[in-house]
């Protein structure tokens, strides 16, 4: 029994880990391009949520098939950030600059105003027709819902790798990453690269946006608790690395659900823990976990 | 008197502040008090959050931790038959323990990886007070009846604003300021210069602390009823940034004039309901013009317009001392 309990800990665990990850790579993206940390980011996964829930009531649309119109949408309005706003700050050299952050905290604020008046201040929430079935496997039932997230976000997350891997945009974009002067050097328009970047980053807040509204209900409030988990995450894969993303997301899954398996530790405690987490990897292991393990091999730091 | 503000490093506008914060009793009705105990609040919180966050531009978004534990150790002192005043230096000492606990771990972070960390821990603290039984949950605690009195409450504000901004004047003035200042700079240069950036940031961080705490002893000692909504809150927390943010961060006066006018914003806001509907528009659409155009704030602005008035010869020309 007791190896059955941990098999289904492990599982769940594996399911939300694919949702952190889509999430936090969104800040990760824009994070390793732009030296930008995006706090306006669970601004944007509350708009999805909420463009979500306008296609559903006047469209009928799934959520998981509205993905295909936000997506795209949202990758336009990232586009449209990063021309009119993020371009006009000073560039503050490798490290983040405080300016920034307070630019896109304002934005944040002005997003949440947004959502409050065009959608009111109601608790809402999508119900699908699947909402309430599920699917045995391993002896315990496990959501549609979750399970269709979890493909989606694993589907999204190959998808980017395959682009960041095999296309030329995708290597500008990690060779800006890597080196930004170098990048600039061999040719590659660094204008370009961070309006792709800011886009697809904001892409990745709806996407995460979107099916987060087909499992949970949302307020214009919605998202700080998960913007502060997706920083966790990123912290805790370095900031900038694919697979360190996967791996934070991961590794707090799995802290969570653990905690909340075998402690007695109230669930009204939960997101103190993460966030507890979160300041205590900043400080313990500032360069990642896979840095901290990794530290004979400097394959860590490529992806 | 002026070589006493001299020395002290206080600017001559602070005795006129001081004139209206204390005169004003004497001539205005109890509305209008009620409106200058808030500004007061909102200097308290603004000019000791600029120690850190302007002085040593360590952007902290985290504050209300202080200004709730400040709160709760009132109320709940208070409820043990205390007198409420004597628990003011209590919830300020527990708010500058607080504050080391937290400071020795986040300032070892830089710029925004300790902003982030500041959000962390003090969601973490209001998570935790929303769910403990000693704090009455969500629902909030009462302070004992028969324990108000407005016009004590009103002198204590504005004495405590007063005392604030005279401290955080005296730092400036003092090697403590400048060792501040120049963390802000560049803090490998100040290290190398012999500033201990950890020990400075720490005292920074506790003295704004303690202040902060007194403040929310007495907010809870005026408002009679505390929760996490409304101690503890994140919104809060963003006020107490915006206000020397958009006034003018790292100066003096810059907190101040950014509380007077949030500290007016806010009664306007509670005043008329539809302006309430876009209170975060206007928080955050000031936030995002000053970091578009302005990071100095009103007090940049204020310079940029003296420098159009008087054609600069090359000599006039100020070096700003930065923010």
């Amino acid at each position: 029994l007791a190896v059955e309990r941990l098999a289904s800990v492990l599982l769940s665990s594996l399911l939300l880990a694919g949702l952190y990850a889509t999430m936090a790579y969104g800040l990760a993206v824009i994070y390793g391009v732009m030296r930008i940390i995006n706090l306006a980011h669970a601004g944007l996964m509350m708009l999805a949520a909420y463009v979500t829930l306008t296609l559903n009531t006047h469209f009928g649309l799934d959520p998981f098939l509205s993905l295909l119109v936000v997506a795209p949408l949202f990758f336009g309005f990232g586009v449209v950030l990063d021309l009119t706003l993020i371009r006009r700050l000073p560039r503050g050299g490798n490290a983040p600059s405080m300016q920034s952050l307070l630019l896109l905290f304002g934005l944040w604020l002005v997003l949440q105003n947004l959502a409050y008046v065009v959608w009111g201040g109601d608790t809402q929430s999508i119900l699908t027709p699947y909402a309430m079935s599920s699917v045995p496997l391993l002896g315990e039932r496990y959501g549609v819902p979750q399970l269709l997230v979890f493909g989606v976000s694993l589907v999204s997350l190959v998808g980017l790798n395959i682009v960041l891997r095999r296309t030329f945009l995708g290597k500008a974009i990690r060779a800006v990453t890597q080196n930004r002067d170098a990048a600039l050097l061999s040719g590659v328009n660094a204008g370009r690269i961070s309006a792709v970047a800011f886009g697809l980053g904001t892409a990745f807040a709806a996407i995460a946006g979107t099916m987060l509204s087909a499992l949970y209900a949302f307020t214009p409030d919605f998202g700080r608790s998960l913007l502060l988990k997706a920083f966790c995450i990123i912290v805790l894969g370095g900031m900038e690395s694919f697979t360190g993303v996967a791996i934070g997301a991961l590794v707090l899954a799995l802290i969570e659900n653990l905690v909340a398996a075998y402690t007695t530790i109230p669930t009204s405690f939960q997101d103190a823990i993460s966030f507890s987490l979160l300041v205590l990897v900043l400080v313990a292991a500032p360069n990642g976990l896979l840095a901290l393990f990794r530290g004979f091999s400097r394959r860590a730091v490529a992806r | 008197v002026k070589s006493w503000l001299k020395r002290s490093g206080l600017p001559s506008w602070f005795v006129v502040l001081a004139a209206a914060l204390l005169l004003a009793p004497a001539v205005a009705d109890r509305g209008t008090l009620n409106d200058l105990w808030s500004v007061a609040f909102a200097v308290v919180l603004a000019s000791a959050w600029n120690l850190l966050g302007g002085f040593a531009g360590q952007i902290s978004l985290g504050y209300s931790a202080f200004v709730g534990m400040g709160a709760y150790t009132t109320v709940l002192l208070a409820n043990r038959g205390w007198n409420p005043w004597l628990t003011l230096p209590v919830g300020a000492a527990l708010a500058v323990v607080f504050s080391v606990m937290v400071g020795f771990p986040t300032f070892r972070l830089r710029g925004p990886y300790f902003s982030i960390a500041t959000i962390g821990v003090s969601e973490a603290v209001r998570v935790i007070a929303s769910g403990m039984e000693l704090t009455g949950g969500s629902s909030g605690l009462r302070m004992p009846s028969a324990s108000f009195h407005f016009l004590s409450n009103y002198y204590g504000m504005a004495g405590l604003a007063l005392l604030t901004v005279a401290v955080v004047a005296f730092i400036r003035h003092h090697a403590f300021g400048m060792a501040l200042e120049a963390i802000r700079q560049d803090i490998d240069a100040a290290e190398a210069l012999g500033i201990h950036s950890t020990r400075y940031k720490l005292w920074a961080h506790a003295v704004s602390a303690g202040l902060v705490g007194a403040g929310g002893g007495l907010f809870a000692m005026n408002f009679q009823y505390i929760s996490p909504g409304s101690v503890f809150d994140f919104s809060l927390s963003l006020r107490i940034v915006l206000m020397p943010i958009v006034g003018g961060i790292g100066t003096l006066v810059g907190p101040v004039l950014g509380a007077v006018l949030f500290g007016y914003l806010q009664i306007k806001l509670l005043a008329s309901p539809t302006l309430r509907d876009f209170n975060l528009f206007i928080y955050g659409g000031l936030l995002m013009l000053v970091m578009l155009f302005e990071p100095r704030g009103i007090v940049g602005l204020w310079e940029r317009l003296r420098r159009l008035w008087r054609r600069p010869t090359p000599a006039a020309v100020e070096v700003p001392r930065g923010g």
